[in-house]
């Protein structure tokens, strides 16, 4: 029978036991890699880099996680910290160059496939969209958990995941064949 | 322009078209910048184990008048056939394997979910 999240967190609790803390990596690594990835917009390296020291933060905190979320939500937040903090270290706080960003992007380049249409979509995206519509639609989280995962109004996450699903639609229309 | 799609089929799609990540040695990485497992509290738990059981077993000696359950225990098995001596012995050593292997299972994440082993 596979063990639960919660049994893990247990027994890294109870008995410090890394194998179970390493169970828990392997089970959420891609989902968080992946939330990394879209946020650095693909810089593969540096949301690596910020999965591991999300990792490692989870472990050393782990006694501060809260049953009644889920351990997934909670690996988000810590993510998104970790990110917010490089990003203020690099002082490339999201929204400074992102016209600029776009402008770069040329729409007639991409590959024609729908998975690489919607990923270069979605990295169009403010951040703030982005993370949202990432966190909501793509991982699938309430708009609740968001709010808890990026520490904002729960209306202003209702406000940047409808922007940001028009944006992607109205983007994905004009991209689609006429 | 063509149409634009609903949100049911948007979020579909997008949770489709986010690409599972191969660990490819991150978790190991993330393991080995582990801090390392503190060693007192295991040592003590053992050493509160070890206490408590030999307190246990002197109490119990005490109390049985010196063992001497033990010693007639001892001449009661003697009385028994050797068959049935064998079969209790095979059972315990099944029993005491069975935890180990249960407990080795638990304890070994790659052992209990053998999708996970590469070959």
């Amino acid at each position: 029978m596979e063990l639960t999240d919660a049994d893990l967190i247990a027994r890294v609790l109870v008995d410090d036991d890394q194998h179970a803390f390493s169970e828990l990596v392997r089970r959420h690594q891609s989902t968080v890699r992946g939330l990394l990835r879209q946020l650095t917009r693909t810089d593969i390296v540096l949301a690596d880099d910020l999965a591991q020291e999300t990792f490692l933060r989870a472990y050393k905190n782990i006694q501060s996680f809260r049953s009644e979320a889920r351990f997934s939500t909670w690996l988000y937040r810590i993510a998104y910290n970790c990110f917010r903090e490089d990003a203020r270290r690099r002082k490339e706080l999201v929204g400074v160059d992102e016209e600029q960003l776009q402008a770069e992007h040329d729409p007639q380049t991409i590959d024609p496939g729908l998975r690489q249409d919607l990923m270069y979509a979605l990295s169009l995206l403010p951040l703030h969209e982005r993370t949202a519509v990432v966190l909501c639609c793509q991982n699938g989280l309430s708009h609740d958990e968001a709010a808890r995962v990026l520490d904002i109004p729960l209306g202003t996450v209702k406000t940047n995941v409808l922007r940001g699903r028009e944006k992607l639609k109205r983007t994905l229309a004009a991209w689609g064949p006429s | 322009m063509s149409e634009m799609i609903d949100d049911e089929t948007l979020d579909r799609q997008l949770r489709e078209a986010a690409p599972y990540i191969d660990d490819d040695g991150f978790t190991a990485r993330v393991i080995t910048k582990l801090p390392t497992a503190q060693g007192e509290p295991r040592w003590l738990r053992g050493m509160v184990l070890l206490g408590v059981t030999a307190l246990g077993s002197g109490i119990a000696y005490l109390l049985s008048g010196g063992g001497r359950f033990v010693r007639e225990g001892v001449i009661q098995l003697s009385s028994f056939p050797i068959w049935l001596l064998l079969v209790l012995a095979f059972g315990c050593g099944l029993l005491v394997g069975a935890f180990a292997v249960i407990f080795a299972i638990r304890k070994t994440p790659e052992v209990r979910d053998l999708t996970q082993l590469r070959f």
